[in-house]
């Protein structure tokens, strides 16, 4: 049982702000998809979570205490970038796995090690940056951890392993256990997660289950017979997160109720009213496209 | 089982929404028979490679809908008590929803309520001709 709360955390080297102020709820149990644009502080965010960094303010509760010692026991990390021995053969660091934590299963290792079709009598440096990959995930779901952080855990392997990544995460989700992961590769997240956050510039930008976002969030788009109408009351509703304007065509990003807002936009005046769904790749560039920028298109669509 | 149900993970319908249509739809044609067992959620989340509370979310939403019915501890299976005569409720629900979208469709594009009438009517005779 581990529920992660994340309150204020704020993370800063020199003047560059990491994290700004972000504030997470990871429930017991679940796969969570963390999503964000290069440097929008997701690995500092998972190092704070860690202990490998020290936040300059907020905190971490794992079930409502601080991060212990005892804690790493239940928790695998697989970083970012290599932490390899590059002298080591990979056999070496599945023994050195094995002294290092109690609940380590070596042949469950080289069980894996086989199904990524990695040679365990290599030398950490010769292998290839998917090779790698494939060893710290070996490594870290034979850890019998109850949580697992995983910082990009597909970067540079192929599709078969990427999908075979997929497969281990899934398997310790059906266990019980949780996984928070990040992925540039938004189909995997969209797959395997069920709930996401997205971070951009250090801040927590949205959150929720996938599948509510995808429930919820519509475009409602609607075409005017002339290019002077009005969107009285539908510009100022808090559901409409955005509005699109290209001539006699208006498109409004909804976060909810869009089956109203598109008979508002028909008493309006619009035809040719659709309601189009967005997947997890379309919400994500929605989430991360400048506020100013988004602010500006409602503004727009208010002086109408 | 298993071939019988796909999901598109990337499409914008959740994929638990999915899960629901397609064993409505299975079980309206009976492809999924009366009784017959489901995958159990374990088993359909890996076959499928999507998470398993998705799976299990899609499951209580269709033991709701009285399609299938769960014993704990032997699995979720196709409801055969009559009550819930699923076959025909998943049809209903399948066709109910198909329906919805082109009728949704027909109104924005400016159709009046007589003239969709009209539609439909001809569509009925297209389809259903020995019941005119």
């Amino acid at each position: 049982m581990s529920t992660i709360q994340i309150s204020n955390l704020r993370k800063t080297y020199g003047s560059l702000v990491a994290v700004d102020g972000f504030s997470l709820r990871i429930p017991d149990g679940t796969v969570f998809g963390l999503l964000g644009p290069n440097g929008a502080g997701k690995t500092t965010a998972f190092k704070c979570m860690l202990g490998l960094a020290r936040p300059a303010t907020g905190e971490i509760l794992y079930d409502g205490q601080p991060l212990v010692p005892e804690t790493f026991a239940r928790i695998a990390y697989v970083p970012e970038s290599s932490v390899l021995y590059e002298w080591m053969t990979v056999a070496e660091h599945v023994e050195m796995n094995r002294r290092a934590f109690p609940k380590f299963e070596p042949a469950r290792a080289v069980v894996l090690l086989g199904e990524f079709g990695v040679d365990a009598r290599k030398r950490a440096r010769t292998l290839s940056k998917g090779m790698r990959t494939a060893v710290m995930v070996a490594l870290a779901f034979a850890r019998n951890a109850e949580i697992l952080i995983l910082d990009e855990p597909t970067a540079g392997l192929d599709p078969v392993n990427q999908r075979h990544v997929l497969s281990l995460i899934i398997n310790e989700a059906a266990r019980g256990n949780s996984v928070i992961f990040s992925s540039h590769q938004i189909g995997q997240v969209e797959r395997a997660a069920e709930h996401i956050a997205v971070m951009n510039r250090g801040r927590l930008v949205l959150e929720g289950q996938v599948d509510d976002l995808k429930a919820e969030r519509k475009i409602v788009e609607g075409v005017f017979p002339g290019v002077t109408y009005t969107l009285d009351g539908i510009a100022g509703d808090p559901r409409v997160a955005r509005i699109d304007r290209t001539e006699r065509i208006v498109r409004l990003l909804v976060v909810a109720g869009a089956e109203e807002i598109a008979a508002r936009l028909s008493s309006a005046g619009a035809a040719g009213i659709r309601i189009l769904d967005l997947n997890l790749e379309d919400i994500f560039l929605y989430a991360v496209s400048p506020a100013d920028a988004t602010a500006d298109v409602v503004a727009q669509g208010g002086a109408a | 089982m298993p071939a019988v149900l796909t999901v598109d993970p990337r499409s914008g319908v959740p994929i638990y929404l999915q899960i629901i249509e397609q064993v409505k739809r299975s079980v309206a044609l009976g492809i999924l028979q009366a009784g017959e067992q489901l995958p159990t959620v374990k088993q359909l989340a890996l076959d499928l490679t999507i998470n398993p509370n998705t799976v299990a979310r899609a499951y209580r939403d269709l033991e709701r809908d009285s399609v299938i019915e769960t014993a704990p501890g032997r699995g979720s299976f196709v409801r055969s008590d009559g009550v819930g005569n699923s076959a025909k409720t998943a049809a209903a629900d399948v066709a109910r929803d198909a329906l919805d979208v082109g009728l949704r469709e027909a109104k924005s594009v400016g159709l009046s309520r007589n003239e969709v009438r009209e539609l439909i009517d001809v569509a009925l005779d297209r389809w259903f001709p020995e019941e005119r």
